[in-house]
């Protein structure tokens, strides 16, 4: 199966943002990222075997063009994290807070991150998306959640 | 899941709802096929970067003023030599074009920070932009094809698919440019560090 584009764009494409931006943290570049990311969409022959599979297909894809960007000589000049967050409009000081505390995670520990708690994938498919061992994203998983225990204090709740 | 788990989650997706693309995609098949172009350029210079070639004994790049702040180096593009036009905007980005095979113009642009001691960030110099260039490290890359998922090792004109390669999840190679060894080290993921010292580890936690 394949969804039509629009409807892609019209559900994915926020969720495809977000997960660019938690790795690239520069919005242009993350824009980048949605555009390429629709394009392989649109250019893709995979048959999907339901929309939970294009899901994770997108986001994969997503990060992969996020990480190559990264890695890349080639990204655009980068606009201050500081200066962009204050064009956006956090509901409290404390989910501003939260969104600071994970940008200034590692890069690697961001992917892990923001799959488990935006997107709620678990562990196991997690690893199969950023093609990595179960181990490691745990270990990526439990060190954040240590980073962001001690920046965030009270905020962010032991598991 | 536990309680913390639903309660961290709740405030992550409510700290992260804000952010929202802001791009209009225009889904027209003419737009779709023309960006379907332009993506397929951005992939050919992309290449054309790491392939960067570097002569003589000084390690620079052979390269040489056209006036202003345009220079012209010759790279390796799809294993022809061939001179690229960079144009410098003075505030750390650049336009580069050059002349396919074809006889067709391909144009693309880049730019690059560098972060000081201090952690602040400015735009890389001409002259910056030119050593990076010509750093033979710089012509060392890994791509992962998000179709096939096949990876691909990209050194100087070389392209070797080192899919199947790997040993242990790491795949180890050490390449020759310019008179000198580089340790290349690629993690499943694609993921890869370069040193001329040694096989460096890709992730600080391996």
């Amino acid at each position: 199966m394949k969804l039509p584009v629009q409807e892609i764009v019209d559900k994915y494409k926020n969720n495809i943002y977000a997960a660019a931006f938690s790795i690239c943290a520069n919005a242009g570049d993350a824009e980048d990222v949605v555009q390429d990311t629709l394009l392989q969409y649109y250019m893709t022959h995979t048959n999907f075997d339901n929309e939970e599979h294009i899901r994770a297909w997108l986001l994969r894809v997503a990060i992969n063009k996020a990480l190559n960007i990264q890695r890349s000589f080639w990204h655009r000049h980068k606009v201050p994290l500081e200066d962009y967050m204050e064009t956006l409009s956090f509901e409290t000081p404390e989910s501003r807070d939260l969104f600071a505390e994970v940008m200034k995670l590692p890069e690697k520990y961001r992917a892990v991150v923001h799959l488990f708690y935006y997107e709620d994938y678990s562990i196991r498919e997690i690893s199969q998306i950023l093609k990595t061992s179960e181990s490691n994203v745990k270990v990526r998983l439990s060190r954040a959640r240590a980073m962001l225990k001690e920046s965030l204090k009270e905020d962010w709740l032991d598991e | 899941m536990n309680k913390a788990t639903d309660s961290n989650r709740e405030n992550y997706k409510k700290a992260f709802s804000v952010l929202e693309s802001s791009r209009d995609f225009d889904l027209e098949d003419e737009k779709m096929a023309r960006l379907q172009k332009n993506m397929i350029v951005k992939r050919l210079v992309a290449a054309a970067v790491i392939c960067l070639v570097v002569i003589g004994g000084t390690g620079t790049a052979y390269a040489h003023n056209v006036g202003g702040i345009q220079q012209i180096v010759q790279m390796w593009i799809h294993g022809n030599q061939t001179d690229v036009t960079l144009d410098f905007d003075g505030e750390g980005g650049y336009k580069m074009s050059y002349t396919d095979e074809d006889g067709n113009i391909s144009e693309s642009e880049g730019g690059g920070i560098a972060i000081e001691p201090d952690g602040t960030e400015r735009p890389l110099t001409e002259d910056e932009i030119m050593e990076d260039f010509s750093d033979g490290s710089n012509s060392i890359d890994v791509v992962v094809d998000e179709e096939t998922d096949r990876i691909t090792l990209y050194y100087l004109d070389q392209a070797q698919d080192i899919t199947d390669e790997f040993v242990d999840g790491y795949y180890r190679t050490t390449v020759n440019i310019d008179g000198q060894d580089y340790y290349i080290t690629v993690a499943a993921d694609g993921a890869y560090s370069v040193s001329p010292d040694k096989y460096e580890d890709v992730y600080e936690d391996d």
